[in-house]
């Protein structure tokens, strides 16, 4: 696991917006083999998607062969309700890049057989090749999309009822008013998130923070579902200086001294690339 | 050029909300159906996305700006009947013009005629657009049944009553074009037997006049308030009948009396009164004091008694025109009358009324103080609807000078004003609807959006017709005016098309 440390949400949008921007560029995706992107919403990957936006207003990034699969949706709310997933994702992303609509997958909280639509959200993500980066973010109670604490750490794509905490969070969208918001959504496992080759995860603001001690410095327990990523082979937490309230000085003094080998690293690695070895021409990994 | 697929996205802009505020979003539309697309619904339902982007620079993409009074433009006058090939033309060559103001509908307003003229000028004015032209929503009429001493530049021997209520006005505009079933917006590409009737303006204590609002509501007309003497309780009892609208506020009309507010007083009426205001007091005569002798015959005893016996006064100056925006006999305070007429008038249940009434304002700095302006507004902010009131001489090309008008009469052009030639009657104005719009934000304080919005939105909810025009809902018409920040036009789009262009 990397940890990467930024001042605030903005450059820790940006740091991420570049990231996923030079694993695309670097994938070079075509219709026949485009990139599989994962999608969080929430507001903690709001500057990510802007930065992303100025990157594909710049002409530094385009979608067109980028196939994605949101994390979640409520269940029974409309899909033009202000706060569903969809207009989420049409307001704050969609809208404003180059993304064929045909090539994005959003979990239907209206479908008649909810199941099935979970069933059939797992084997399309198969079908796409499995997702290359899975994004994502972390409520305060550490669940990754709507795994709340307690969800297995093997589980699928499925119908899940929200924590209490995450209705309380959420109330602040339906004005306030607790009753107003839904009790289900459709989420992807936290399986699904593991099977994906790559995982980001963006961390901002101190209400987080707590979260983020218990995913990273304790073991791996299905009440901080994000601690399942001490498993994953590549995975990247990018977290702002209040996210690390309550972190132990010397975990962040270990993650900080992380990045700045890994930036030397690679820099090594690309300068051998660029001499032509034939050895050198896989992915530098990570130096945790 | 076209979209591929006959999407358009406009980015980089702000749209004016129905609320007045200016709001940074994209704008998704069909250019070839003409209408505002739902984007989100286009983007998962439909999964398409517009092929062809117009970055807009910041500017404001406004709901194309509707003038619900405009008598003329372009030296065609909507008033005047040669020929049906010239007023075909006329009223071809006003519409295709008129989008250089950024209007892209318009309600053709006549003015008193000879009862013969009607027949023939209505027939022409149906709904209907051109694919580059604004869109032509109907007929605005102003009198004949007009208060005689507030006829301002109306034909003084053309003034009459509608004893008959209804029946009058049928008589004059003839039945067949005040019908029932109205196809407002054109549903089908027919060009004939259309009904345009939408709004008549009409001074409520004229005799038969209050009788017929109920009705000409009922049938979707908007009766509208003006050319009027009416004192409060009157003017609270057209409200009461259905009245929606005041024809150009402040012309034409008492000024404001603060124990007697007549029309104007309409914009602060109260919802919390169950009937409107009307303290106990004698009938006393109230007296429009009519100058000529033939409003003896508008009196109207059986309906209104007292409001036409006239003092008999004759004023001397009575010849000297003057001006619709100044008074012309000595005005109300009238005093309010005896709550027996009111329950008269009330007894009749009415039709879906208003509180208060949508009212026009001419934003010309000429027909309305500024400083009025901004009084009406923050009265009513709701109702404010900015219109022309045009004559045929606008043309935001032409020059100053005296020209012809109708009937062997001229007029003289100085800057934005007219007059009649010889006198300082105003007559109408040139002055065009997005002068308006930006003399509305220097006399109010507002913000251009909500200068926008009395220009759009509020004309089109006035009509009744806010889920196609003044709007930029999803399934509304994709008529649009580009300002920049400063209120300037730079171009006009009719159903998804660009028509104009500033440079």
């Amino acid at each position: 696991m990397r940890l990467i440390i930024r001042d605030d949400p903005a450059t820790v949008g940006q740091y991420i917006g570049d990231y996923i921007a030079k694993r695309i560029n670097d994938f070079n995706p075509t219709a026949e083999k485009p990139f599989v992107l994962g999608l969080p919403t929430g507001s903690s990957p709001i500057p990510t998607y802007k930065y992303l936006i100025d990157l594909h207003k710049a002409g530094k990034l385009s979608f067109k062969h980028v196939v994605t699969f949101n994390m979640d949706e409520y269940v029974g709310l409309p899909r033009d309700h202000p706060e569903s997933y969809h207009t989420f994702m049409f307001r704050e992303f969609f809208s404003h890049i180059d993304i064929p609509p045909t090539q994005i997958n959003l979990l239907d909280g209206n479908a008649s057989d909810l199941i099935r639509e979970c069933n059939s959200y797992e084997e399309k993500i198969k079908k796409a090749g499995g997702i290359e980066l899975f994004l994502g973010g972390i409520g305060e109670d550490g669940h990754i999309a709507f795994n709340e604490p307690g969800s297995s750490l093997t589980s699928r794509t499925r119908i899940k009822t929200l924590a209490y905490d995450t209705i309380l969070a959420n109330a602040r969208f339906f004005n306030n008013d607790i009753s107003a918001v839904p009790r289900m959504a459709l989420t992807v496992g936290v399986a699904t998130v593991m099977d994906s080759r790559e995982v980001a995860v963006v961390v901002t603001g101190q209400r987080k923070s707590l979260a983020l001690s218990k995913a990273i410095e304790e073991g791996v327990n299905h009440l901080w579902t994000l601690s399942a990523l001490q498993l994953h082979p590549r995975s990247l937490i990018v977290v702002d200086e209040d996210a690390t309230a309550e972190l132990h000085v010397k975990t962040v003094k270990y993650f900080k001294s992380i990045e700045r080998v890994q930036e030397e690293v690679e820099r090594y690695h690309a300068e051998l690339v660029a001499k032509g070895d034939p050895h050198a021409d896989q992915g530098v990994g990570s130096m945790e | 050029m076209s979209s591929p697929n006959g999407l358009v996205c406009f980015t980089n802009c702000l749209l004016p909300q129905e609320d007045g505020k200016l709001v940074e979003k994209d704008l998704w539309i069909d250019e070839q159906r003409g209408v505002i697309l739902d984007a989100q619904r286009t983007f998962y339902e439909r999964k398409e996305r517009p092929g062809k982007i117009v970055d807009l620079c910041g500017n404001i993409l406004s709901p194309g700006l509707i003038d619900i009074q405009i008598n003329g433009a372009y030296g065609f006058d909507f008033s005047v009947y040669e020929d049906d090939q010239a007023y075909q033309n006329g009223l071809k060559n006003v519409a295709e013009k008129i989008v250089e103001t950024g209007v892209t509908a318009l309600v053709p307003t006549l003015i008193t005629q000879e009862r013969s003229s009607y027949p023939k000028l209505l027939r022409h004015l149906h709904p209907q657009r051109g694919e580059k032209s604004a869109h032509l929503l109907g007929w605005h009429i102003e009198g004949p049944f007009l208060q005689m001493a507030k006829r301002g530049a109306h034909n003084p021997t053309l003034v009459i009553s509608a004893a008959g209520g209804l029946k009058a006005f049928e008589e004059i505009y003839g039945s067949e074009n005040m019908g029932f079933t109205e196809d407002w917006l054109m549903s089908d590409s027919s060009e004939t037997g259309r009904v345009g009737v939408r709004i008549i303006t009409a001074a409520p204590e004229v005799e038969g006049v209050l009788d017929a609002v109920y009705e000409l509501t009922k049938r979707g007309i908007i009766y509208s308030i003006g050319h009027s003497n009416a004192p409060t309780d009157v003017a609270s009892s057209a409200m009461a009948h259905g009245a929606r609208l005041i024809t150009h506020l402040f012309n034409a009309m008492p000024q404001l009396h603060h124990r007697d507010p007549s029309i104007i007083g309409l914009l602060g009426a109260s919802p919390h009164l169950s009937s409107y205001f009307s303290p106990v007091s004698s009938p006393t005569a109230s007296t429009p004091k009519s100058t000529f002798r033939r409003s003896l015959s508008l009196k109207s005893k059986s309906i209104l008694p007292g409001i036409f016996n006239g003092s008999g006064k004759e004023s001397k100056k009575s010849l000297k025109a003057t001006s619709e925006a100044f008074d012309d006999s000595d005005s109300p305070p009238l005093s309010p009358r005896s709550l027996l007429y009111q329950a008269a008038t009330m007894a009749r249940t009415p039709v879906a009324t208003l509180d208060r009434p949508f009212y026009e304002l001419i934003v010309d700095g000429i027909h309305s103080h500024p400083n009025s302006v901004r009084l009406a507004y923050n009265a009513h902010p709701e109702g404010c609807i900015l219109i022309t009131d045009a004559m045929k001489i606008l043309d935001p090309n032409l020059k100053d000078g005296v020209h012809e008008w109708r009937d062997g009469k001229r007029f003289v052009k100085e800057g934005i004003k007219l007059y009649l030639e010889g006198t300082t009657t105003l007559a109408g104005s040139v002055v065009t609807l997005d002068t308006c719009v930006r003399n509305f934000v220097k006399f109010t304080g507002c913000s251009l959006g909500e200068a926008i919005k009395c220009a759009t939105f509020n004309p089109a909810r006035c009509l009744g017709i806010e889920h196609r025009k003044g709007t930029l809902r999803p399934g509304a018409d994709a008529d649009f005016t580009v300002f920049d920040k400063n209120g300037d036009v730079l171009s006009t789009w009719i159903k998804g098309k660009a028509v104009w262009n500033c440079s």
